[in-house]
């Protein structure tokens, strides 16, 4: 699939501010399921962009606006072309839950077997992994469990969370938003000793009816490491396993390794955030 | 087969959009069909097709006219028959190539009239941009609508001995030529109905609806349907033609300076029924003529008042004022730079190298190697007062040389670039013409640019200048899907 993806992101602030110092992810990566054709990023007021990549190897935009301004727009467009990531017709079964120990080695999966900011790993979160669980010994299996439990048991709904929420109230408060339900799954994860990593991006609605949950916004998912196939990514918000329609911007520990827009500045609240996300496909 | 009216083609060592590198035996690959077809057609066929395009553009009305010619003539715009056939990797490349171009432009000319960070950062020299004709101190702090310049971009492309897609300017004021890219889509559907349909080529009727969309997404007033509105000088441009085609494609009133007035700050538009205030105003007009009590005096085609509603925020103008300084030739030399300064990338598209006369090593070299350069002048348009070194008399350069001394800021010089040429029908033959391609770029809501542009040929033999106001012709250009 061709995919367009425009993000748009306006600040608007109630008085001017300055020092704004800010890190933008928002260019998608080019892997070997997806090409990253062209990617524009833009702001105004008009800087000098930088651009760097981070540890987690996802592209990092940068800039400083020092002087006073009331209003700062963000705007990337980009397109992307994506291919089969997985085979429906055999799903990766088959690696054992008591291998995973042996994983547990692999320098690619260390950091996503721990706890990180917003995936808290504890007793509470471990019981109901093993509940979940319940009789699978197959790793592939048992992710998809947790993701259909999450899927079935979770109120989606906007504004009762915030981007600051961590698994602990997710899992007391039973609702959430994408983000939130892919934390939760990746604590769950965890828990039993499966690599699962927080992936940001988009992705396009090819259901007839447009029923899918969380377009035309970015999204966010969770990928597991399954010995021998790689990452595989399970959307807990849409329950399926991701595929051809979803592209990546980049992969974390947790959200705050992949926010889209972070930084600092000086001065008050926003008056107003907007955001837009379009994602159009191009080959039809 | 039969006969062959390629048979006798010859490259000539140009890069051919038919042949490529070759010698005009074997076309490429996304050629074939469109080869296969009209080397079976005779002579006689041929000169019917071309015979009924030309009465259709008559009948269409689809003329030019002439300046600096005392006939004061209309002209059918000359029209090819054999398209342009470019596949869609290679036409992806230019989309995205020209969609980083106008962002930056755009940014750019944000910079420029926000405090101009750019020239603080050392990145182009403060005199080049104020002293470009088209910068407009009036714009010093001004929020255009959607902070967005220009919506309306017509860049053209040329295509070097290596078939290498090269920049050779932008036209980011009022560019015009695309009623005849629409118009010459109609012809060719006609003309070659079972050809077009095998090929399946990318639409590009869609152009008027999008262009609509990019005027209505700048109006101030968001609640209810915008009024759009088409500025024109009047019947004697030479793009009138246009004027109208696009006004009535999209369903919006074309007017004239004395058809709108201004109160209280907003602008109206007479109409039998009364005023009705405009929203936006696609004006195909210079800045300089918009309004004569903020520029011009002596203009009688612009609206006074208009700059004033128009700083006031109550009417939005495509494409926005004082964008002339981003398609100044000397400003285009540092667009590279601003690529890489506003989006940290490489720029997709190269373009042609430019030598800045009012630049003292620059200036003398071009001097000396008059012969082997274009001159252009650095704000003119339509072909108008350039000079081909390789093409020019000693007297014209002489002249030339004396102009460029006496203003150097006005004149900059490029190598000549060995265009490509394409396969055309000259006189009951097929021979060999140097093209270039106008794309058109709109940028509303998103950048948008139909597929293809307008492929512009120089039909006199041997001539590298498309301009059709200096004898150019045009083609169609066909996008591929696949």
């Amino acid at each position: 699939m061709r995919l367009h993806v425009l993000h748009k992101t306006h600040y608007t602030y109630p008085s001017p501010v300055r020092d704004s110092f800010n890190e933008l992810r928002l260019q998608p990566l080019s892997n070997d399921w997806q090409r990253c054709e062209s990617c524009f990023v833009s702001v105004l007021p008009t800087t000098p962009l930088g651009q760097y990549l981070d540890l987690n190897g996802n592209l990092v935009h940068h800039f400083e606006i020092p002087e006073d301004h009331s209003k700062l727009i963000i705007e990337s467009r980009s397109i992307t072309t994506t291919s089969k990531r997985v085979d429906f017709e055999s799903f990766p079964y088959g690696v054992q839950m008591k291998n995973l120990r042996e994983v547990g080695g692999n320098p690619e999966c260390r950091d996503y077997l721990q706890k990180s900011h917003f995936v808290s790993i504890d007793p509470e979160t471990w019981r109901e992994a093993v509940e979940i669980q319940g009789h699978s010994k197959d790793v592939f299996q048992t992710a998809y469990q947790i993701m259909e439990h999450v899927y079935l048991n979770f109120e989606y709904c906007a504004s009762t969370t915030s981007v600051d929420t961590d698994t602990l109230e997710v899992l007391k408060n039973r609702r959430g938003v994408c983000q939130d339900f892919a934390h939760v799954v990746i604590a769950l994860c965890r828990c039993l000793g499966i690599p699962a990593r927080y992936v940001s991006g988009y992705f396009y609605d090819s259901t007839r009816n447009r029923t899918m949950r969380g377009a035309e916004a970015s999204h966010a998912w969770l990928e597991v490491f399954i010995d021998g196939y790689g990452w595989i990514g399970l959307d807990p918000t849409n329950n399926c396993v991701v595929r051809e329609n979803y592209v990546i911007i980049g992969a974390g520990r947790d959200y705050r390794d992949v926010a889209p827009v972070t930084g600092t500045y000086f001065g008050r609240l926003p008056e107003s955030m907007d955001i837009s996300v379009s994602v159009k496909r191009m080959d039809e | 087969m039969p006969l062959n009216r390629f048979s006798s083609y010859e490259t000539d060592g140009f890069f051919d959009e038919m042949f490529g590198l070759g010698d005009g035996s074997e076309p490429l690959d996304h050629y074939h069909r469109l080869v296969s077809r009209i080397a079976k057609l005779d002579g006689e066929r041929m000169e019917a097709k071309q015979r009924q395009a030309a009465s259709s553009f008559l009948e269409h009305g689809i003329t030019f006219t002439v300046y600096g010619d005392d006939k004061g003539s209309e002209r059918i715009f000359p029209f090819d028959l054999i398209p342009r056939v470019i596949p869609l990797t290679e036409w992806q490349l230019v989309e995205q190539g020209l969609s980083q171009r106008i962002i930056a432009l755009n940014l750019f000319l944000n910079d420029v009239y926000h405090g101009a960070k750019i020239i603080k950062d050392g990145i182009i020299p403060r005199e080049v941009v104020e002293s470009s004709p088209h910068f407009r101190r009036e714009m010093i702090g001004f929020d255009v609508p959607r902070d967005i310049y220009i919506h309306i971009c017509g860049s053209d492309l040329i295509r070097d001995e290596n078939g290498k897609y090269l920049v050779l300017e932008d036209n980011a004021r009022c560019p015009s030529g695309v009623s005849y890219l629409l118009e010459n889509r109609q012809i060719m559907k006609k003309a070659f109905p079972l050809t077009y349909r095998d090929m399946s080529v990318r639409p590009v009727e869609a152009y008027p609806e999008l262009l609509l969309k990019t005027l209505e997404f700048l109006s101030p007033r968001q609640s209810g349907k915008p009024v759009c509105v088409l500025l024109t000088p009047g019947v004697y441009n030479s793009a009138y033609f246009e004027h109208t085609y696009l006004a009535r494609q999209m369903g919006i009133e074309i007017v004239e300076g004395r058809d709108l007035i201004t109160t209280d700050g907003f602008v109206y538009m007479r109409t039998t029924h009364g005023l009705v205030q405009v929203d936006v105003i696609y004006r195909r007009m210079d800045d300089e003529f918009l309004d004569p009590t903020f520029f011009n005096k002596d203009s009688l085609l612009g609206v006074s008042g208009l700059m004033d509603s128009y700083l006031r925020g109550n009417v939005s103008l495509a494409n926005g004022i004082g964008t002339g300084v981003s398609d100044d030739k000397v400003t285009y030399a540092y667009v590279p730079e601003m690529i890489r300064y506003y989006l940290d990338q490489e720029p997709i598209l190269d373009q042609v190298p430019t030598y800045l006369c009012w630049k003292e090593e620059d200036c003398k070299f071009v001097l000396e190697n008059l012969p082997d350069l274009v001159v252009k002048p650095a704000n003119e348009s339509g072909g108008y007062g350039m000079l081909v070194g390789s093409a020019s008399t000693q007297k014209q350069r002489m002249e030339f040389a004396q102009r460029i001394r006496a203003s150097p800021r006005d004149y900059i010089a490029q190598p000549i670039v060995a265009l490509s040429r394409h396969p055309t029908f000259c006189e009951g033959r097929i021979e060999g013409r140097h093209v270039d391609l106008r794309p058109f770029i709109l940028y509303g809501e998103d950048v948008e640019i139909v597929p293809g542009g307008l492929t512009r040929v120089a039909l006199e033999k041997g001539s590298l200048v498309v301009n059709s106001s200096q004898g150019g012709g045009s083609k169609d250009t066909w996008v591929l899907k696949d």
